[in-house]
């Protein structure tokens, strides 16, 4: 299919008003990556997609599709959305309601002077790729939500854009559906190759399909970097906090250096940190710290084990496979993870063994991760 | 099963005010049906004893240059006010620009200033730019003097429309005009019908605007030759009222073709989706 692009995004900001959107943003995205913009409502990740589309134009900053500078506040450039060749779905399909299945596929290339004839072969290929043919001559209000979906991704990419916007796609469609979708989506980028960003506040949808993930908040850019790195290595609390559910146990501490060792108080027992984590927390500024520790990290037994943290199960869940074990260590709230086959009873006294390589400590103060 | 007491209040209570309501609409047919004779020796909401038509016949004689020329200018000025109030609406909810609204604002003033203010600049206007007496003159003034309310109209009926929409047309490729054509226009028409019904009527029934910015018959408006029939010495009740019939017909049957979209477009504004 057409050619497509990198882009880079230079110290782009934006406000509404005194809300700031998006605060100085820088992002290359590689060409024909599947790039995920990742962040809970209102972290401006839409208003840096609209600003990407030339839908909106930036207060200051840069945006280049490969080597062709669309939008420079400072340089007074600013190519308008036709102008661009980019492709945006949007979380509502904002499908023309009074048009066909086939018109509304056909628009881009009719406004875009095709022949008809070339129209007609491009719908066609392009219902035929998305399995919509026998839907061509409805109208989208007669469609199923997957349905409209699809006709909007077909709108999007019958064009053949150099680069594929999608905003929140599947924020509308009902979880099986979504599941299914998600991977559609996946096997359809791997087949056109466009590069793609994707914008979702859904964690889980930003894990498994994204080539990289960029966590922002309050316009802010987090992280950047691969599912498995920004899992495994969270630079801040938000990111640990936000990536991974049921989301990371946060227990409050103090840093105790005696002699070689140093453990962190946590109020209702003292944990010793590992040899591979001293070094990095021995030269921190403060000793009040957040220990991080994922649910599926937590190992509970009946008996004592050394260094484990002594809590009760207040509540279970058993989700499918898994089994979510609620419970209190002193003040404290954590979730652990385990086998459903594990026998466990509400009330019952337990030890929590922590995986001493998938512990992550934080700054209490500037939430940034130590290690 | 007998309806309840309340029921058979409200039901001679609505018969007593239908009964009112469509007294003068019977006395009118009668009397247009009736003789000058009959007229003077039965009462008005008599039937004619020898029912006649030549009374509509003598309407339509006289009426049928002015009512011709009603149609002629009401029909334009609706058309060309509804497409500017139209594409007002769609500039001001869509495209947007540096004060827009304060535009919004001022034209919507527009609607709330009264005819009698404006006579004596407007008969000037029209006189220096030669349309005193035109028809033209006549398209112009309703035209301008719809813009206000058709925009109002417009613009509410626009806000409704998703912006994702017109964003999607953008990155579609499509320009400010290919929009509007294409996805804006199509979209209109249940308000088309409803603006367009509602400028017929006021431009179709406006008196002042034709009294002073036409004389003699080429540009008069049925509207004043209507009053025009009462004559000077002798009150012809029997023609008057035939006349008045005639003047009612092109708005009720406008109603009638448009009048189920009307009901939508209304709809359309009060409920969403």
């Amino acid at each position: 299919m057409g050619e497509t692009v990198s882009v880079t995004i230079k110290n782009l900001a934006k406000k509404y008003g005194e809300t700031v959107a998006v605060e100085n943003l820088n992002l290359e995205i590689k060409e024909g990556e599947f790039f995920i913009l990742l962040g809970p409502s209102g972290c401006g990740k839409s208003t840096t997609l609209l600003c990407l589309a030339g839908l909106l134009k930036p207060d200051s900053g840069e945006i280049w599709l490969g080597d062709e500078l669309v939008t420079s506040v400072e340089r007074d450039v600013y190519v308008p959305p036709q102008g661009r060749g980019v492709a945006m779905m949007f979380q509502d399909y904002a499908l023309y309601p009074h048009m066909t299945v086939f018109k509304n596929i056909a628009f881009p290339l009719e406004v875009g002077g095709k022949s008809r004839q070339d129209v007609e072969t491009r719908v066609k290929a392009t219902a035929e790729l998305l399995g919509i043919s026998p839907l061509l001559d409805r109208k989208p209000k007669q469609l199923s939500g997957g349905q409209r979906q699809r006709v909007a991704l077909g709108r999007a990419i019958v064009r053949e854009p150099k680069l594929f916007l999608l905003d929140e796609p599947l924020a509308n469609l009902d979880a099986k559906l979504r599941v299914y979708m998600r991977a559609e989506l996946k096997k359809l980028h791997q087949k056109l190759g466009t590069t793609t960003m994707y914008v979702t506040h859904d964690q889980v949808e930003a894990m498994s399909i994204g080539d990289r993930i960029a966590v922002q908040k309050d316009g802010v850019l987090q992280q950047v970097g691969r599912p498995e790195e920004v899992y495994d290595s969270p630079r801040n609390m938000f990111v640990a906090g936000f990536i991974g559910s049921p989301a990371m146990n946060m227990l409050e501490g103090t840093l105790v250096k005696k002699d070689e060792n140093i453990g962190i108080d946590l109020g209702i027992s003292m944990f010793e940190l590992p040899n591979w984590a001293k070094e990095a927390v021995r030269e921190a500024e403060r000793s009040e710290v957040v220990l991080g520790i994922r649910p599926e990290h937590i190992a509970i037994t009946k008996k004592y084990q050394k260094n484990a943290v002594e809590a009760k199960v207040s509540f279970l869940e058993l989700i499918g496979r898994e089994l979510h074990v609620h419970l209190t260590a002193g003040e404290k709230t954590l979730i652990a993870i385990a086998k459903p086959t594990q026998r466990l009873d509400v009330g019952q006294q337990v030890w929590l063994t922590f995986d001493e390589k998938k512990i992550h400590i934080f700054d209490k103060k500037t939430e940034e991760a130590l290690i | 099963m007998f309806p309840k007491p309340e029921r058979i209040i409200l039901y001679i209570l609505l018969s007593f005010f239908m009964f009112i309501s469509v007294l003068p609409l019977w006395t009118c047919i009668m009397t247009s049906l009736k003789t000058m004779k009959d007229v003077i020796y039965t009462m008005p909401v008599q039937p004619p004893p020898s029912p006649t038509l030549e009374p509509m016949r003598e309407a339509f004689d006289i009426m049928k240059r002015p009512l011709l020329n009603s149609f002629a200018f009401t029909l334009f000025a609706t058309i060309f006010s509804c497409i500017l109030g139209s594409i007002n609406g769609y500039i001001l909810t869509k495209i947007r620009f540096r004060g827009s609204e304060i535009v919004f604002l001022l034209l919507a003033i527009g609607i709330f200033i009264p005819y009698q203010t404006v006579l004596i600049p407007l008969v000037m206007t029209m006189s220096s730019l030669g349309l005193y007496n035109r028809i033209e003159g006549l398209i112009l003034t309703h035209t301008a003097y719809g813009i206000p309310i058709c925009t109002l109209l417009f613009r509410n009926f626009y806000e409704d429309i998703p912006d994702s929409l017109i964003r999607a047309a953008k990155t579609d490729g499509a320009g400010t005009w290919t929009i509007y054509r294409r996805i804006i226009l199509p979209l209109s028409s249940p308000m088309f019908a409803v603006a367009g019904v509602f400028q017929f009527t006021s431009i179709w029934n406006d008196f002042l605007f034709g009294l002073v910015l036409a004389r003699g018959t080429e540009a008069l408006p049925a509207s004043v030759a209507l009053a025009n029939l009462k004559g000077t010495t002798t009150a012809f009740w029997n023609v008057q009222m035939a006349g008045a019939w005639w003047y009612a017909l092109p708005v009720v049957i406008i109603y009638l073709i448009l009048g189920k979209y009307l009901i939508r477009g209304y709809m359309a504004g009060a409920v969403k989706g």
